[in-house]
């Protein structure tokens, strides 16, 4: 547990949110924190410039409304929920460059559970160039007012990868056997590797592949904060200034002990 | 908000790193001083840290605590945090003292900068630093007081060792007694041959005193005096503006001066203006020490050396006159007369010529 918990050279990082409480009382403002690192344990992310971000809102039973902020600052932005029910926080950034050594990528493809990789890079144009990626953050955050509302907590935002709980995470409690599926650009995603990670026992990972119809089912058996992540990785489209394209989504919600 | 926006673009306008993700909230901002110490101030976010030392420290995330425990909590794993950090002059490592300074920002958020001190190695040329905690890249900058041009700027990532700085020539540290001996010095030439302010306030005490108890009586408060401000203002406890304290000191002198004119003994509320002026005329000496700069691995040490020197140049002003007039003229009856009245009203015009000209801009 010590080891696995020490500070990596992890090849990439998680991002996901962390708002000030997932259990907001009506109508108040809950700050909205990024944060990247990993074992649910990370840095505070200041809130990038509008142009290279997608959507970072908030879906609730009132409608959709933006999460305000000013650039660079931290927590990177705040939003008033409604008087109850859930509220779902989404934010999705424009590609960003970054390159990873070669010695990296095994490392990489291991832990993200992305080995298909491996063979998809030999076969394209590019298997001898250095890597090169685009990477997209999708992140989304389930919070709830009052008692649990039955609706809300599956709604697609539309991100090009996006996890949706199947199950009300708020109506369920510890060692739920809890449905999610996986959408790339809409479509299932079968095969992906989805990784749930308790806040409270980081090292207490669960995690599955996603079948045909883009579905894992994770056994929550601890209480609390949990982020649930999966990382796809495409062939960038030609012409952009890295060959591959990666996309991080993450859910974050609190579940009932 | 401005000036978040503004730091954020200035940010942007590096070099990003190559590698990496997200840029976090660290900071760090190392300075070499002139005198071979240096400053690493990293910025941190306390309930981060305090997480990512709690699980260093015991393997498991530790349980939530109130904001205002972190500071007792990241002190408390101040040695763990040490070994995350890695300052390494040339093939040398260096460990630094640790300091958590608490910081309140904009909307009362909490920050926190860790302060990491130590000495610059003898004859050191190359600077290298690593810090392992972050996840994200993290900006560096680099202010080398020894070396020309501006600071440097660098992206490093969380786990990896920063580039090589080169440092400038900085001459090796002094001992303490070396440190001891120049401000002793730089005190005592202050007052001869450079105070010649001070000379003829010290001289204006001297004329007014005919017996030895009235001399020391004066320059005691005076003494007592200007060690307190000087004391006090070196360390930021208190400050007037130069274009107070110099005119004032000038009209000290003024009144010291046209005293000796009007008065033939020493009266104690002498004494107190004595006393007040010295208070300035500490001050004074504080800015001149502030000018020549204090190393701050011997602060006190310089302190204490500057004004025992200042001390010696007030003493040896007073040997001398007694030497040269006093010895032999002071119980003589055209003493006052011939030597007190003619140099006091020097002294006191003196005064008011330099008050004029200090207070002129």
């Amino acid at each position: 547990m010590f080891l696995l918990l020490l500070p990596s050279a992890a090849a990439a990082h998680d991002f996901w949110i962390e708002p000030s409480t997932f259990r907001p009382p009506a109508k108040t403002s809950v700050a909205v924190r990024l944060r990247v690192g990993e074992h649910y344990l990370g840095d505070p992310v200041p809130r990038k410039p509008a142009a290279q971000l997608i959507r970072f809102d908030a879906h609730a039973a009132g409608g959709t409304i933006q999460v305000t902020g000013a650039e660079g600052s931290e927590p990177a932005g705040s939003v008033a929920v409604p008087k109850g029910g859930l509220t779902l926080i989404s934010y999705e950034s424009k590609p960003a460059y970054v390159e990873l050594n070669e010695d990296k990528l095994e490392q990489y493809y291991r832990e993200e559970g992305l080995e298909f990789v491996r063979d998809m890079r030999k076969r394209s144009p590019f298997a001898r160039e250095p890597w090169r990626e685009l990477f997209s953050r999708c992140a989304k955050s389930l919070l709830m007012t009052g008692s649990a509302s039955a609706s809300g907590f599956d709604h697609r935002v539309g991100m090009r990868l996006e996890l949706i709980p199947v199950k009300n995470p708020y109506a369920n409690r510890a060692g739920v056997k809890l449905p999610v599926r996986l959408l790339y650009l809409g479509k299932p995603l079968a095969g992906a590797l989805v990784v749930g990670i308790p806040k409270s026992h980081p090292d207490r990972k669960v995690s599955a592949r996603s079948d045909a119809a883009g579905r894992v089912t994770l056994k929550l058996d601890q209480g609390g904060e949990w982020l649930i992540k999966a990382v796809h990785i495409a062939p960038a489209p030609a012409g952009a200034r890295g060959q591959w394209e990666s996309f991080w989504a993450s859910l974050t919600f609190d579940l009932r002990p | 908000m401005k000036r978040a926006s503004l730091l954020l673009l200035v940010l942007l306008s590096l070099a990003l790193p190559v590698r990496g993700h997200e840029l976090g909230t660290t900071k760090v901002n190392a300075t070499f001083h002139r005198d071979a110490t240096y400053r690493i101030d990293i910025l941190v976010d306390p309930e981060t840290l305090r997480n990512r030392l709690g699980i260093l420290a015991t393997g498991a995330r530790p349980l939530p605590a109130p904001a205002a425990d972190y500071q007792k909590l990241i002190e408390a794993q101040a040695a763990l945090f040490l070994q995350q950090v890695h300052v390494r002059f040339d093939d040398a490592s260096s460990v630094p003292r640790f300091q958590y300074v608490p910081l309140q920002t904009r909307a009362g958020a909490v920050t926190a900068t860790i302060r990491l001190e130590g000495s610059i190695p003898a004859g050191a040329r190359t600077f290298q630093f690593r810090y392992a905690l972050p996840y994200a890249p993290y900006l560096l900058t680099v202010v080398d007081e020894a070396a020309p041009g501006p600071p440097e700027r660098h992206w490093v990532e969380g786990e990896e060792m920063s580039k090589q700085f080169t440092l400038g020539k900085r001459s090796p540290p002094l001992t303490r007694s070396q440190t001891a001996l120049l401000y002793l010095r730089l005190g005592f030439t202050h007052i001869i041959p450079k105070g010649l302010d001070h000379i003829l306030f010290v001289l204006g005490i001297f004329l007014l005193s005919t017996s030895w108890k009235s001399l020391l009586s004066q320059v005691t408060a005076f003494t007592i005096a200007h060690s307190v401000t000087l004391a006090l203002t070196i360390y930021g406890i208190v400050s007037l503006p130069s274009i107070v304290v110099e005119p004032a000191i000038a009209l000290s002198i003024a009144y010291v001066g046209f005293e000796n004119v009007v008065t033939r003994t020493v009266k104690p509320w002498r004494i107190a203006l004595v006393f007040a002026f010295g208070l300035l005329h500490g001050m004074g000496f504080a800015g001149v020490l502030g000018e020549l700069g204090i190393p701050r691995s011997e602060f006190v040490t310089a302190l204490i050396a500057f004004n025992a020197g200042v001390e010696l140049g007030q003493l040896a002003v007073i040997a001398l006159a007694f030497a040269l007039v006093a010895s032999w003229s002071r119980q003589k009856r055209w003493y006052r007369q011939r030597v007190v009245i003619p140099v006091s009203i020097l002294i006191g015009i003196t005064g008011l010529y330099w008050m004029i000209e200090r207070s002129a801009w």
